[in-house]
């Protein structure tokens, strides 16, 4: 077998017990076994249920027999992973990782590599599809409300075909409409619904369920691949005889673009409310905003949370000169300033510093508001591969008048 | 498979330590060593949000300063010992005294420890040493609550859920400032707001809390129950009352209505320097909403007349039928993460666990058949009145757990004058403390992050906590300790009582001691909903909401209880011109944990004295100038900083800093007579520039 870039499959675990487990045919969790057991990687970063399936958490697996653990789609799992990759694991600089990455992962490790904090020559980056993440706890009421249904008795959420479906543990199902959901405030993350990357492209390979029709329907996983990595690791697993595959249904990938497409164009939609009514540029999105940061109470949650502010010295926490002045709340709008023009280039969208913010602040959007300026002036995509275009923030662009 | 240079990592769940919202998070666990915090959100209470000593206060665990082993004082310095030496010492000593009379033996239980310890705590002083003189911090700072509450309603808990907040229409904030001391309960009321509710904030300072409001109130410091008598006749006078409520639940009305007619608005003004319209607007407002609620914390609780002011909250929700439905009641807001615990587990001179009382011979008769113990029905002392009894040289020994009485008990100089006087002072501590340093012996202990058990939070959420690492050196579990010391103490001491395999065994017993904890099973308590008491069996729900039918006094009802104005004990004069306040600040809770914390420390590293631009401009006094402040205690010198945002005439010193300590002013001759509270919001000082 010789994969190559660009390559799509249909494929599936040879393993039946995985192949059932699993999502969609066990593709994923072949795949990250065999990385562990072939000495490819020493460990695998994943995400696990923790107490049920509203929360998740990150796990670094080490056993090749663990990785059924973290089988299976969470959709309460809004984490990203780039964080517990710099901060906890030194950014994969001691050892091979392999990380299952939603594409605002992969987008944020990418930048993160970038910048050197993350050994790309270390990583393997098993992408999987996303069409958004749920915040554990109003879904929870969600579905205690909304779908009638006790939380408890959920055993499976999927999002297909614009709704949010919910499975109970006696079999019953209920679907809804995600657009009617988001209008009442409810369903995906705020971020979530301007994010216009589903298919995780950047990662060494991506794999999702859309677009798998015919025989194999609900039992394969739809696979691209994107990088040389990822085109060795899908060739290495078939050659063991570990996953097996079939050549795509022509109908199935256009399916599969098709609900890309519809995706990404609400995506757009979002984006233009979200970014209505400034021009984006960083002082007259402070403007905007001011009311709403105004309650700050400087936790330093969104610092602590983004995996791109990473300075071990952080200016925020200086002695003199005081630019934000210690112990006074709420945060003086230098706060939010410094952090914007030192990440708002490089920003992903991942929403993790609104979810922790106490004083519901829409940071996330706020970012994403700047961003999208620096998107429109320099053409800087963060998160995906900008060939030799430098990071506005941190190189100016000339022409070479050499 | 053997991976080369993989840490192992993983997440343990957990309950901050803090203050009483109890907030979950996670440890990140290192090779073994907590090394971080990350966000828990799936936690119901605050969803992965935390305050700054959230994301922070772990910092302080594994400090190289942490107590490690015994320590023995020998000519006024401390040396190391083994535990058998320290334990021996102690366990003598104890047995002399208690030779003597056990009630010269005092205990001072930790409002921070999980339940359990303070539970063995308490079963200590009284199974162990005979004495019902076992007390904590809530004496200074809810004890007013949990006395004024009980006699109005039954029981001295708030009385709805922290989610309730947010279906209020109007929510009435006094003496809180929410957004720096209970932060995550402070988001629920930025939640209200943006769900349409009004909220009021009466304060003297112009808080971070106050800055959200829609109407703020500024008003003198302890003219509280002024304050509310007015807001009471006013609603009287124009029939806002709810009628049916008042006779279907409550009695004693007539009684309240007499004694509010006295209080008409221009007095109340007067009495408490408010703005006449803006009292008459807020007062309306809470008594024409559907659903309003009341918040307080130590602003109105702190005070010679606490207990008196937690009952005219009452009395206001009782007037207008603000109870018993979601969005409504009397919310106080508990300061320790497990103070509400230390209440619930009898760490109490007049408690037992579960709010038993020990005045009743037939619950002192039980506890004696379930102990075998020969107790009497008699209350023993609150921690003022050992550290009195330890100043007049009637209290031998104080075995102080987790507490820095020398910071946070006012007027410090009398705290070490008490301590100085006993025969032994025992502290069983993390760290070298103000008080610590005082001790005969020091216990090392192990701390957050290094044991199981459960905290109990403001709204009786009880929680279960994880151990995530080994505690440092020899650091013992406090429960264990005291097993220990009762072994040693021998045959009288009841070590067999002392005895439990884990702490699981401990709640157990708590289970059965405590109705209103009975239903607490370990499935549905080990979730991140965990459950609330009351939970009498374990078919009951145990959800927040009380009082949706009945009240928990002997007949259901609720009663009135009518209170005059009096003020603090210590008023201005011409000398001592200024009112003194005592308040925490956002950055750190009081002061051996999170001064430890790089961060926390780093933001905040010192006190400060808020005085009005006014008042310092009378005094020549500019911002940041180091000055003295006096009152008839002591005095200090401390870093003024000059704001619009306190009310002309009073001060304020965060009470965290030792170098420049509030108590040193504070007065600590000023007891509430109901509950024993001591005046830590009101005294008179000077300010001047030094020399």
């Amino acid at each position: 077998m010789s994969v190559k870039v660009n390559d799509k499959y249909y494929a599936y675990s040879a393993d039946n017990e995985i192949k059932d487990e699993g999502e969609y045919g066990g593709v994923v969790t072949t795949i990250m076994k065999y990385l562990l057991e072939s000495g490819t990687v020493d460990a695998v970063l994943a995400v696990e249920e923790a107490f049920d399936l509203y929360d998740a958490k990150p796990v670094l697996i080490t056993e090749p027999e663990d990785i059924i653990k973290s089988a299976g789609s969470l959709h309460c799992g809004t984490l990203n992973l780039a964080k517990f990759l710099t901060k906890y694991l030194d950014g994969a600089r001691d050892f091979k990782v392999a990380v299952t990455c939603k594409p605002c992962d992969a987008m944020t490790i990418r930048e993160l590599m970038r910048k050197g904090r993350i050994i790309e020559d270390n990583v393997v980056l098993v992408g999987v599809n996303c069409g958004g993440t749920l915040p554990p706890v109003p879904t929870m009421k969600m579905f205690k409300e909304v779908y009638g249904v006790d939380p408890a008795n959920v055993a499976k959420e999927e999002i297909a075909k614009g709704k949010l479906i919910v499975e109970t543990k006696d079999g019953e199902e209920k679907g809804i409409k995600i657009d009617e959901l988001e209008e009442e405030g409810m369903g995906r993350r705020e971020n979530c619904q301007r994010c216009d990357m589903n298919i995780p492209s950047n990662a060494d390979l991506a794999l999702g369920n859309w677009g798998v029709i015919g025989e194999l329907a609900g039992k394969a996983t739809f696979v691209e691949v994107f990088t040389e990595k990822g085109a060795e690791v899908l060739n290495n697993v078939i050659d063991e005889k570990l996953v097996e595959t079939a050549e795509p249904i022509e109908k199935g990938i256009e399916i599969r673009d098709k609900i890309n497409n519809v995706m990404v164009k609400q995506a757009n939609k979002q984006k233009e409310k979200d970014f209505a009514g400034t021009t984006g540029d960083i002082l007259d999105v402070l403007n905007m905003y001011k009311e709403e940061m105004s309650t700050c109470m400087k936790c330093y949650g969104c610092r602590e949370a983004c995996p791109l502010c990473y300075c071990e010295d952080c200016c925020l926490e200086t002695e003199g000169p005081e630019w934000v002045p210690g112990g006074y709340t709420p945060a003086a709008p230098f706060f939010h300033l410094t952090r914007m023009v030192h990440m708002a280039d490089a920003c992903t969208n991942c929403g993790q510093c609104s979810e922790v913010c106490p004083c519901e602040i829409p940071v996330s959007k706020i970012w994403a508001t700047v961003n999208n300026k620096v998107k429109e002036i320099f053409g800087y995509y963060s998160g995906v591969d900008n060939g030799d275009e430098p990071l506005p923030f941190t190189e100016f662009k000339l022409p070479d008048n050499r | 498979m053997v991976a080369k240079n993989v840490p192992k990592i993983e997440y343990v769940p957990t309950i901050c330590p803090y203050c009483g919202t109890g907030c979950g998070l996670n440890f990140v666990v290192k090779d073994g060593k907590i090394i971080g915090v990350e966000p828990w959100k799936r936690h119901p209470v605050n969803e992965g949000k935390v305050c700054p000593k959230g994301n922070f206060g772990y910092e302080f665990i594994n400090r190289e300063d942490r107590l490690k082993t015994p320590l023995i004082k020998e000519n006024g310095e401390f040396r190391e010992a083994s535990w058998d030496e320290a334990l021996n010492l102690v366990a003598n000593k104890l047995n002399e005294i208690k030779a003597e009379d056990p009630n010269k033996l005092g205990f001072y239980a930790c409002a921070r420890s999980p339940n359990e310890n303070i539970y063995i705590t308490q079963k200590f002083a009284r199974v162990a040493c005979g004495t019902h003189n076992v007390d904590h911090c809530a004496r200074i700072c809810h004890g007013p609550t949990v006395a004024g509450l009980a006699t109005c309603f039954g029981s001295g808990a708030m009385t709805n859920g922290f989610d309730s907040i947010m279906e209020a229409d109007v929510i009435f904030v006094i003496g809180a400032n929410s957004m720096e001391a209970h932060p995550l309960f402070g988001r629920k009321l930025i939640k209200a707001k943006k769900n349409g509710a009004e909220i009021i904030v009466a304060d003297p300072r112009y808080t971070p809390t106050a800055k959200l409001a829609d109407k703020y109130l500024e008003f003198k410091t302890g003219t509280d129950v002024a304050l509310m008598n007015g807001m009471m006749k006013l609603i009287i006078d124009n029939d806002l009352q709810d009628e049916e409520f008042i006779k279907a639940r409550t009695e004693n009305f007539d009684e309240l209505k007499k004694v509010v007619s006295e209080y008409d608005i221009d007095k109340v003004c007067e009495i408490t320097e408010a703005d006449k319209e803006r009292l008459t607007e807020i007062t309306m407002d809470y008594a024409k909403a559907e659903k309003a609620a009341i918040v307080y914390s130590l602003g109105i609780t702190e005070h010679s007349h606490g207990a008196d002011n937690v009952m005219c909250t009452a009395n206001l929700a009782m007037l207008t039928g603000n109870l018993g439905r979601i969005g409504t009641g009397v919310n106080p807001l508990r300061g320790q993460n497990n103070v509400q615990g230390a209440c619930d587990m009898g760490a109490l001179p007049s408690d037992y666990v579960g709010y038993r009382k020990v005045a009743d011979q037939e619950t002192t008769d039980w506890f004696n058949n379930y102990y075998g113990t020969d107790l009497p029905a008699k209350p023993g002392l609150t921690l003022i009145e050992m550290m009195n009894a330890a100043h007049a040289g009637d209290l031998k020994l104080l075995y102080i757990h987790g507490e820095d009485p020398v910071l946070s008990d006012a007027d410090i100089t009398h705290t070490k004058e008490a301590i100085a006087n006993l025969d032994m002072l025992v502290v069983q501590e993390l760290f070298m403390t103000d008080t610590a340093a005082l001790a005969d012996v020091v216990f090392p202990a192990a701390g957050w992050g290094e044991q199981e058990g459960t905290f109990t939070s403001g709204e009786r959420r009880v929680q279960c906590l994880h151990k995530a690492q080994e505690p440092p050196g020899d650091a013992m579990l406090d429960w264990k300790i005291m097993e220990q010391l009762a072994i040693r103490m021998g045959e009288d001491a009841h070590p067999e009582q002392f005895h439990y395999e884990t702490s699981e065994d401990i709640f157990n017993e708590i289970r059965e001691c405590a109705p209103i904890m009975a239903g607490m099973d370990r499935k549905r308590l080990d979730s991140p909903e965990a459950l609330h008491w009351p939970c009498p069996s374990e078919d009951d729900p145990c959800q927040p909401l009380m009082y949706a039918e009945k009240f928990s006094r002997p007949n259901g009802k609720a009663i009135f209880m009518p209170q005059e104005h009096r003020g603090p004990v210590e008023v201005t004069d011409d000398e001592y011109p200024l009112l003194l306040t005592t308040t925490r600040i956002l950055f750190h809770y009081h002061a051996a944990m999170t001064r430890r914390c790089e961060t926390l420390d780093n933001e905040v590293k010192t006190g400060y004295i808020e005085i009005n631009t006014e008042d310092a401009k009378e005094l020549g006094i500019i911002d940041k100038e180091i000055v003295k402040a006096s009152s008839r205690r002591g005095s200090i010198e401390i870093s003024a900083r000059v704001t619009d945002n306190i009310k002309r005439g009073i001060v304020n010193i965060p009470m965290h800093f030792s170098e420049c300590a509030a108590n040193m002013l504070t007065n600590s001759k000023s007891l509430d007579p109901k509950c024993k509270m001591i005046e830590l919001k009101a005294c008179a000082i000077k300010v001047e520039k030094m020399e």
